[in-house]
């Protein structure tokens, strides 16, 4: 959306015709420098995760190369239950995440609904005020979810946020196609599936995204509300791995810093892979809540 | 909030009854939605009764008026805590905004199309990382120990001649979390500008330069005050989520720096399941009414402003 949006706006192609002067240098370089800053951490994370000395400093590439740090944390079998809990939690959050935002999207963008405004308000008072941490968790205690996936997966399925962004999208579908699927007999959840869904394949797409990132990186739901090691996902094991106190076993000469470097590298290489492919979904996203502006 | 201003113009063909029941499958497929915002935000707000008893979950919360408001108000370490929280966020707040507004001018301004792209694409990245691992990538990079890079970097330099504890030490904590917040947060901050660049009028800038107006005065008197309803924006959007800083502090504070560290939301969590005796959950959640009540102070004062500014609420 971003893209095509871009490519179509003059004001982008107005460099094209430019000739480039030092300020274009300069600007460059800032940027050169800026990315390296940006990727310097994380690339160090790499190189230190394949790095079999002990004290590596002010090194940009291994010294003593071996993959070593990989096989402590992949023969480590504590590591594939918080992996599989992440899969699961991930996939089933986004899923229920995804039906609840486009149901109550849906119906937030019936004009005539009797009591629309209503509705709409009970969902965004809660962006202005909440029980807070304490009475939400007392709540989930007593409705037996605490230390139960339960209490990761569907706490976080209701989003108001995304639901916005959802209805946003939604409105921009024309009116006239409601209309048309009604007199053609289709009953509102006819309509929803057939004409809504297959409509807003990039919004899905992107507030998809938004969930799965969430859930993937959850850390304070877990930190709040699970107490049992095997219910804990990867964010939660990496933490402990951290902080020394769940260190797996460093073998073939891997030496403790090497495993902590590979076990960051694990948690954040499905992302790094997929993410140059949904990079323009995630932009997509943030901007349907501007298209309201 | 909902358009309620926008004058109400009801044709009324039919009564009420026969719309309700026109729509009674929407209605219908609200129900899930309702449930899950009924248990997991409204069920809580009923919770808040608590904070004026006396909780310990063993036994049934005894009513203690506002004692433990009192009590609140007497600790040092719970107005610390407060501080902290007001100069995390609002520092973060506005060092993020800033930095982001000037890389969206100088990106906006890059020659070639190709590395805007890929410049864009590396400056979002840290964004999707969790907050855990941006932890553990800092605790890491800025270690006092011989693998920590930004030390031995400094040692070698000369610039220094003993290593810096900058995440263990009360004295350089606060500005690293905002270095680290500037890492990852502030290029995704980029986004929303750089939307509202692409919508300015080339022509106002072709006029201006046929005028004279050299990248300066043009970035000063088009640029500049085409992007500050958006900056407004932000700020005001931002401001209402001040209270809730949690996670990145948590992930990044331990025992040398809490003084500096301690924020609210933390301060209830350690409270609450790390205190060491049996919790007091009535006071915690005191803690917590007294959170929500500054954030919901400051949400309204942001709705006021933000109708003064742009015409329109919040939300």
């Amino acid at each position: 959306m971003k893209n095509n949006f871009e490519a179509a706006n003059p004001a982008n192609q107005r460099h094209a015709g430019k000739k480039i002067g030092v300020f274009h240098i300069i600007n460059g370089l800032f940027f050169l420098v800026f990315c390296f800053l940006i990727l310097l951490p994380l690339w160090k994370v790499l190189v230190d995760s394949f790095d079999l000395t002990t004290g590596y400093g002010m090194k940009l590439f291994p010294e003593k190369f071996g993959i070593a740090g990989y096989t402590s944390v992949f023969t480590n079998k504590s590591l594939y239950i918080p992996l599989i809990n992440s899969v699961i939690t991930t996939v089933s959050g986004t899923m229920i995440g995804l039906l609840l935002s486009t149901l109550g999207a849906y119906v937030l963008i019936q004009e005539d609904m009797p009591g629309r405004n209503m509705l709409a308000f009970v969902l965004l008072f809660t962006m202005i005020f909440n029980g807070g941490m304490i009475p939400t968790y007392i709540v989930l205690r007593k409705l037996g979810l605490t230390n139960t996936l339960w209490s990761v997966i569907l706490l976080p399925a209701i989003n108001v946020y995304n639901l916005v962004l959802m209805r946003n999208f939604f409105e921009g579908i024309p009116k006239s196609l409601f209309e048309s699927a009604t007199l053609d007999g289709c009953t509102p959840m006819q309509t929803f599936i057939r004409i809504v869904l297959p409509l807003s394949k990039a919004a899905l797409a992107s507030i998809g995204l938004l969930f799965a990132v969430a859930y993937w990186n959850d850390y304070t739901n877990y930190k709040l509300y699970i107490t049992k090691e095997t219910l804990y996902n990867f964010q939660m094991k990496l933490r402990s791995i951290m902080m020394g106190s769940d260190l797996p076993q460093a073998n073939n000469g891997a030496v403790e810093n090497t495993v902590q470097n590979a076990a960051v590298i694990v948690a954040i290489i499905p992302f790094m892979i997929l993410y140059p492919i949904l990079q323009r979904y995630f932009v997509t996203g943030i901007n349907m809540g501007a298209v309201k502006e | 909030m909902e358009n309620t201003s926008a004058p109400k113009i009801e044709i009324r063909k039919k009564p009420l009854k026969t719309r309700i029941l026109k729509y009674k499958w929407f209605y219908l497929m609200f129900v899930p939605v309702l449930a899950f915002v009924i248990v997991f935000y409204y069920t809580p707000m009923v919770g808040i009764r608590y904070a004026f008893t006396s909780y310990k979950l063993i036994r049934d919360p005894v009513f203690v008026g506002l004692k433990n408001f009192q009590r609140l108000f007497a600790l040092p370490n719970f107005w610390t805590a407060f501080y902290n929280t007001l100069k995390l966020s609002i520092g973060k707040l506005l060092l993020n905004t800033g930095i982001a507004v000037i890389l969206s001018l100088l990106l906006h301004e890059m020659a070639s199309l190709k590395a805007k792209k890929l410049a864009q694409t590396i400056v979002y990245l840290p964004h999707f990382l969790s907050w855990v691992v941006a932890a553990s990538v800092f605790q890491m990079l800025l270690s006092p120990t011989t693998t920590g890079l930004l030390n031995q970097l400094l040692l070698k330099l000369g610039i220094i001649n003993k290593a810096i504890y900058f995440l263990g030490s009360s004295e350089s904590w606060t500005s690293s979390y905002f270095v680290i917040n500037v890492w990852k947060d502030t290029g995704w901050g980029t986004v929303i500008f750089m939307a509202a660049l692409s919508a300015i009028d080339p022509g106002i800038y072709e006029a201006a330069s046929i005028d004279g107006a050299g990248r300066w005065k043009k970035m000063r008197y088009i640029t500049l005050p085409a992007l500050s309803a958006t900056i407004l924006t932000v700020l005001i959007l931002n401001l209402a989520k001040v209270m809730n800083l949690f996670e990145s502090a948590f992930v990044l504070q331990n025992d040398a720096v809490m003084d500096k560290a301690q924020v609210l939301q933390t301060y209830i969590y350690y409270q609450t399941f790390n205190s060491g005796g049996i919790p007091d959950y009535g006071y915690t959640t005191a803690v917590g009414l007294f959170k929500s009540i500054v954030g919901m102070v400051l949400v309204l004062i942001c709705n006021y402003a933000s109708k003064k500014v742009r015409g329109r609420g919040i939300v």
